[in-house]
């Protein structure tokens, strides 16, 4: 079930299969839940994204990140990482995961793509998918960790708006974007 | 509830572990969701959704938890679905999320190292391009608006309704992926 | 199969949800006696004529201030940008945990009683107004200084006086009392018009 493609063989024999995703879910589910009820909040990962931009700009030039309407409220989480709650969140998902995939014999440097893409075209693609996210995720607070989970679950309107706008326009450039994966 | 760093490092170790277990962290797994072969996508955010849904009812209705207190996102109808629509386009191209996109290069893949690159410039973009947008980015504001509130339904009737769409969406697909298999 | 298993789990809990009731502390409350009698003692549970006024100046955030009388009433004379929630309908209303909400009836006992019933949902910032749209109308529209008032009153009267004037009111007093006191102006009938309709109607 492994779709590394090209790929070199992981470390440590071969990996574990991946789990039943209703049980990862609902995992998922209890620790989205364990945060709305330990800190009253819950899931993120743009607004990390959104730190570490206006970190990028602060330390090029601080007046600008100041200056900049959307990135100036990022400044106190741009200039102490360590005590912005979404960085440290998304710092612990990056040491989960790969705690995870380590313990499951799923760490590999490779780059994933379709069948038919080479992997310099698949950065370049990935950088533009990442983009545009980046900037859908601005327009609506959030991406799928904050508004898909996080809004979802709290039955907000907006954000199932979101899931249904974006789950619909990906459904419909897919098959432009065949040759990508396929 | 507290504000704890901590607890924000605890949590999100779970999290990036429950994703990368799903197998989210693989840019192939997740697009086969479009290409109505694999929706692991589906399954493990809306189990999710209804498992936090669930959980934050229970949690509110036996008293444990003061829901009123639970920060909900506000709703601005049109920046929302419109913010939503790029963003599927760009999902599909690059195969990650924000949040998959950390696990995925955390696991040493390139493609999670590029999409977490481009999202990060198109922050900037949006940041620098701000002024142009805040009008738009301003519009249609609801402010805290849930599915209750706008259907006039008790919060618990909704809850349930969301359980029917939820295991109706897992019945369909399973039928779509034994089709596609 | 595990996933059966979660189905039937989510059917089941979810049918009990659909009659459960409500999962908000709101709706059922719970009254902690002991600290709320000692809020009302130490005198926290109530806020000035004049203090509120200072936060509706101050664009104090998220300050809601509720009138709890029935519509009429509102509709008659309010306390500017008071919203109307009659007491029947308090339980429903939604608020933040922190915001700051002041209650107020025409003289104190609605207000009071929604005070309790706000901090029994679990709010926090609440306070009833000390006397009421009649302290409203008295210390914030036409506030009197004494003729004999000592320096430090007279200061605090010029506070209160800008105040005033900011709320439309008429203040009374100042350089010498009885220039522009008594039944003084349009405004001045006002005000003793507004107080008398209101005491006429009894708590």
């Amino acid at each position: 079930m492994s779709h590394r493609g090209l790929a070199a063989p992981p470390r440590g024999g071969a990996p574990r299969p991946y789990a039943d995703p209703y049980v990862a879910g609902v995992g998922l589910g209890l620790v989205l839940t364990a945060a709305f009820a330990l800190a009253g909040r819950g899931l993120g990962a743009s607004g990390a994204f959104a730190a570490g931009a206006t970190a990028l700009v602060h330390a090029v030039s601080p007046d600008q990140a100041a200056a900049s309407p959307y990135l100036s409220r990022y400044l106190d989480a741009a200039v102490a990482p360590w005590r912005d709650w979404l960085v440290v969140e998304i710092a612990g998902a990056i040491a989960g995961g790969w705690l995870s995939a380590r313990l499951a014999g799923r760490l590999a440097l490779v780059v994933e793509r379709g069948p038919r893409l080479a992997p310099g075209p698949r950065l370049a693609f990935a950088g533009l998918g990442g983009a545009a996210m980046g900037v859908g995720a601005v327009l609506a607070r959030g991406c799928t960790s904050g508004q898909a989970l996080t809004g979802g679950a709290l039955l907000s309107v907006g954000s199932w708006l979101f899931i249904t706008g974006a789950f619909a326009s990906a459904y419909l450039v897919a098959p432009l974007a065949r040759r990508l994966w396929r | 509830m507290t504000d704890s760093v901590v607890l924000a490092f605890g949590i999100g170790l779970a999290f990036g572990w429950a994703l990368e277990r799903a197998g989210l962290g693989s840019a192939r797994k997740l697009v086969g969701q479009f290409y109505l072969t694999d929706f692991t996508v589906f399954k493990v955010m809306f189990s999710a959704i209804v498992t936090a849904m669930l959980g934050v009812f229970w949690l509110g209705r036996l008293g444990v938890v003061d829901v009123a207190a639970i920060y909900v996102p506000e709703t601005y109808v049109l920046p929302q679905l419109a913010g939503g629509a790029l963003f599927g386009v760009g999902f599909v191209v690059a195969g990650l999320c924000p949040g998959t996109s950390c696990v995925a290069a955390a696991t040493g893949r390139g493609d999670g190292l590029a999409t977490v690159i481009g999202l990060l410039g198109g922050v900037l973009a949006a940041g620098a391009a701000f002024p142009a947008m805040a009008a738009f980015y301003e519009s249609s504001a609801r402010g805290t608006w849930q599915w209750p509130q706008a259907l006039g339904l008790p919060y618990g009737v909704v809850v349930f309704l969301v359980v029917l769409m939820a295991l109706g969406g897992f019945r369909l697909v399973e039928r779509l992926e034994r089709r596609a298999s | 199969m595990t996933s059966r298993w979660l189905a039937w789990a989510a059917l089941l809990i979810g049918g009990l949800s659909a009659v459960a009731g409500s999962p908000y502390l709101a709706a059922r409350g719970q009254v902690d006696v002991e600290a709320l009698a000692a809020t009302a003692a130490r005198g926290e549970d109530r806020v000035g004529a004049v203090e509120l006024a200072t936060w509706i100046h101050d664009r104090e955030p998220g300050l809601r201030v509720i009138d709890v009388r029935s519509r009429e009433a509102y509709d008659a004379d309010r306390i500017p940008g008071a919203e109307h929630v009659p007491l029947g309908a308090i339980g429903r209303t939604r608020f933040t945990h922190d915001q700051p909400i002041v209650v107020y009836a025409d003289d104190g006992t609605e207000a009071a009683e929604a005070w309790v019933l706000l901090r029994a949902a679990g709010l926090r910032r609440v306070f009833f107004l000390r006397g009421g749209l009649a302290a409203w109308l008295d210390e914030v529209l036409e506030p009197t200084l004494a003729a004999d008032a000592d320096a430090e009153a007279r200061a605090a009267f010029a506070r209160v006086a800008g105040l005033s004037r900011y709320f439309g009111g008429r203040p009374r007093g100042g350089a010498s009392a009885g220039t522009d006191a008594g039944t003084g102006g349009p405004s001045g009938a006002d005000t003793a018009d507004r107080l008398a309709h209101l005491k006429r109607r009894g708590c």
